[in-house]
This record gives structure tokens, C-alpha cells and sequence, in this order.
């Protein structure tokens, strides 16, 4: 079990570093939104759901409850990173900030 | 200038580092603030008012006076933001945009041009918002009741969990101002409306003070309350305990209110028209 859990808990480390480097080495502000958005839920996702499993190891009430509300906040940054996401982007094309194009293709 | 603003810096900068010097050492026991009232709130506010959260029974309860004022200071802020920003004239200066949603027509009305009735058909939009993706506003209506919802809890729970009537009025007022982001201004101020706001400001405060009064009778003293226990059927300890309770609920509402409020006035400079 925590082999296991060990496992799913560096897959999220994998999808935070992914993430980080992403935004760091991607060329314009919609690209770097992409890991910021997408990584991140991906990364919280598995980290606290290996977090609720360790939890969950000895089950009783009170450790459930622990666990049901690790998978409450990972639902609610599902819901709400994305959509923060979509209006960094929103907020990006209003102000009209051009999209990066590579630079052999600029015509 | 420069230079005699640098070494003035660097002198008082100097001043400070060597005064904080003379401050007791982290965590010190035998420093004066550990000694003077921290003992006794730390052993005896349990026994006292059966309130687990000692932050709590200093806040509410044995420093209410302090708290009761912070909450003036929060409802003078709402009163001076009304008092500067609001524009009271009915302003129709600029021109008015509507859209006729069967046909998706815009039209723009002139300055003093006769407005179409509310109704279905013709939707006012705003001439500087442009209001945001279908996508952003579902997801905001999801996420505010279950916001309020933990507005409520930290509210209620102050007593046992970080928490009480500030952190909740804020989480609250938070929800509220959410909504004005992701709709409209105007769809906002329909939920919530201005003598709405500015009433909550007022009746947070009243519960407050009046809670103080409440307890005002022979023997007790102002915001004691202990001597609300008759009123409540409880005895005095579980009577301080609810009192914190009621005084929580108070300034949360004012809070929220306060929140909204300013909010509002900020975001359409006070015309109350369209916001950012």
C-alpha cells in the first residue's frame, strides 16, 4: 500500500515539476497558462489523492472525513483552476496580447 | 537630497536595530507580555467561558471593548467611502447600450433619449464591460453558495477552530463581490441592494453594542456577558460562551456588508451603474 502510495504521490511531483519548468521555459504568456492550468490540477489531483489514501490506511469515521474533504478541495480546484485558467486568457486576448508565432513563420 | 534621505534611513534603520536589541528573546518566558495576563487567560478561560479557542474569549470577551470599536472603525470606513464616493445625482450624461436579444441588435441611446421598459426583450449592456464567458460565470455561481456555506462555519465555529466574525464576513462579503466580477454590476446591486448593504453595515454593529447593553444591569458591567444568562436559560459560563456567539454573528455582518459596500461605491465610482 505504500509503494502504492509513494508511486501516485511522485507522479504529482512529476506534474508540479512539469508544470514549473513549463512556465519558466514556455515562450509567451498564453503557452505558459497551458502548464500553469493543466499541470497543477493534474499534480494537486494526485498528490492529495495519495495524501487521502495514507489517510485512509486505518479506516474509521474520522479519518474518512479527512480523506472526504482532501477529495472536496481536489474537486474544487478541478472547478476553479481551470476556469481562472479561462479568464487569465480572456483578460490576455481583452488586452490584446499577440500570440507567439515562430519566428521562421512571421510573415 | 538623496544622500541626506539615504543617511536618515540608515540612521533610524541603525536606532531600530539596536533598540530590538533590547527585546526579549523569542519565546521567553520570562518576558513581560508572557507575564502579565497570559497565564491567566491560558488557565483560566476554559473554566470561565467554555471556549476552547482562547484567541477567541480574548478577542469577544475579555477585550470586547476593543473588538466592539474595531467594528466602528470597519462601519466608519463604510460611511466615509459613501460619504466621498457616491454620486447621489441622477447622472444620464453618458449614452446607454441595449441589446434587443431576439434579434442581437445593439442600440446605443443617446444622451436623454427615451429608455426602453425593463423586460426580456431588451437587455441593458455596459459600454466599458464586457461581460464574461459563459464558462467563468457557471463556474462562480457553482462555487458561491458553497463559499458562503464555509463563510457560515468559520462564523459559527470561531469558538472551537480558527475563525470568528471577521475571517467569515470576509469570506462572505468575498462571495458576494465574486459574483459582481463574474456577472454584472447591475445584476449584483438587484441581489444586493444598496440601502441593503448599507442597513447590514448598521445592524452588525447594532447587535453588537446592543448585545453590550443587553447585558447592562445591576451588578454587571458593559458587554459582561454573564448577565445575559437569565435571558438565555443558561448559566453564566455557558452564557459568556453564547454571547461571544452573538457578538461573532454581529460583526460578520457588518463585515460583509462593509465588504459589499465598498466594493460597489469602488467599482463604478459611485454611480452604481456598471462596474469594472
Amino acid at each position: 500500500m505504500n509503494e502504492l502510495i509513494t508511486i501516485i504521490w511522485l507522479g504529482g511531483l512529476l506534474f508540479f515539476t512539469g508544470g514549473s519548468i513549463g512556465i519558466l521555459r514556455f515562450p509567451d504568456f498564453y503557452a505558459r497558462l497551458h502548464p500553469a492550468g493543466k499541470l497543477d490540477t493534474a499534480g494537486q489531483f494526485l498528490a492529495l489523492s495519495a495524501v487521502a489514501l495514507y489517510v485512509l490506511q486505518d479506516l474509521s469515521l474520522h479519518t474518512f472525513l479527512t480523506a472526504a474533504k482532501l477529495i472536496l478541495i481536489v474537486i474544487f480546484v478541478y472547478i476553479t483552476g481551470p476556469t481562472a485558467t479561462h479568464a487569465i486568457v480572456d483578460a490576455g486576448v481583452r488586452a490584446v496580447i499577440e500570440p507567439w508565432v515562430q519566428p521562421e513563420r512571421r510573415t | 537630497m538623496k544622500s541626506a534621505a539615504l543617511a536618515i534611513v540608515i540612521l533610524l534603520g541603525g536606532l531600530l536595530t539596536y533598540v530590538s536589541l533590547d527585546f526579549p528573546s523569542w519565546g521567553d518566558p520570562a518576558a513581560p507580555a508572557s507575564r502579565h495576563v497570559s497565564p491567566r487567560y491560558i488557565e483560566k478561560t476554559l473554566t470561565e467561558t467554555s471556549v476552547p479557542n482562547i484567541v477567541t474569549a480574548v478577542l469577544a470577551d475579555y477585550r470586547g471593548y476593543d473588538t466592539m470599536f474595531e467594528t466602528i472603525v470597519i462601519f466608519a470606513a463604510a460611511v466615509a467611502c459613501l460619504i466621498l464616493l457616491r454620486v447621489f445625482r441622477r447622472m444620464q450624461a453618458r449614452q446607454v447600450m441595449y441589446r434587443h436579444t431576439p434579434s442581437g441588435i445593439t442600440l446605443i441611446f443617446a444622451e436623454g433619449a427615451v429608455l426602453p421598459p425593463e423586460s426580456n426583450v431588451f437587455e441593458r449592456i455596459d459600454l466599458d464591460w464586457v461581460p464574461q464567458s459563459v464558462v467563468i460565470k457557471t463556474a462562480c455561481r457553482l462555487i458561491v453558495p458553497f463559499s458562503q456555506i464555509f463563510a457560515l462555519y468559520v462564523i459559527a465555529h470561531g469558538h472551537h477552530s480558527p475563525g470568528g466574525g471577521f475571517q467569515g464576513g470576509v469570506i462572505l462579503g468575498a462571495s458576494v463581490i465574486l459574483f459582481a466580477l463574474s456577472h454584472t454590476l447591475r445584476n449584483t446591486i438587484a441581489r444586493f441592494s444598496e440601502k441593503l448593504a448599507v442597513g447590514l453595515c448598521v445592524l452588525g454593529v447594532f447587535i453588537y453594542a446592543g448585545t453590550g447593553l443587553v447585558c447592562l444591569r445591576p451588578g454587571s458591567n458593559y458587554l459582561d456577558y454573564s448577565a445575559l444568562a437569565p435571558l438565555l436559560r443558561l448559566d453564566p459560563v455557558a452564557a459568556r460562551s453564547m454571547g461571544i456567539l452573538i457578538v461573532e454573528i454581529g460583526v460578520g455582518i457588518a463585515v460583509m456588508a462593509v465588504m459589499i459596500h465598498l466594493y460597489i461605491n469602488i467599482a463604478s465610482a459611485g454611480r452604481h451603474d456598471e462596474g469594472v
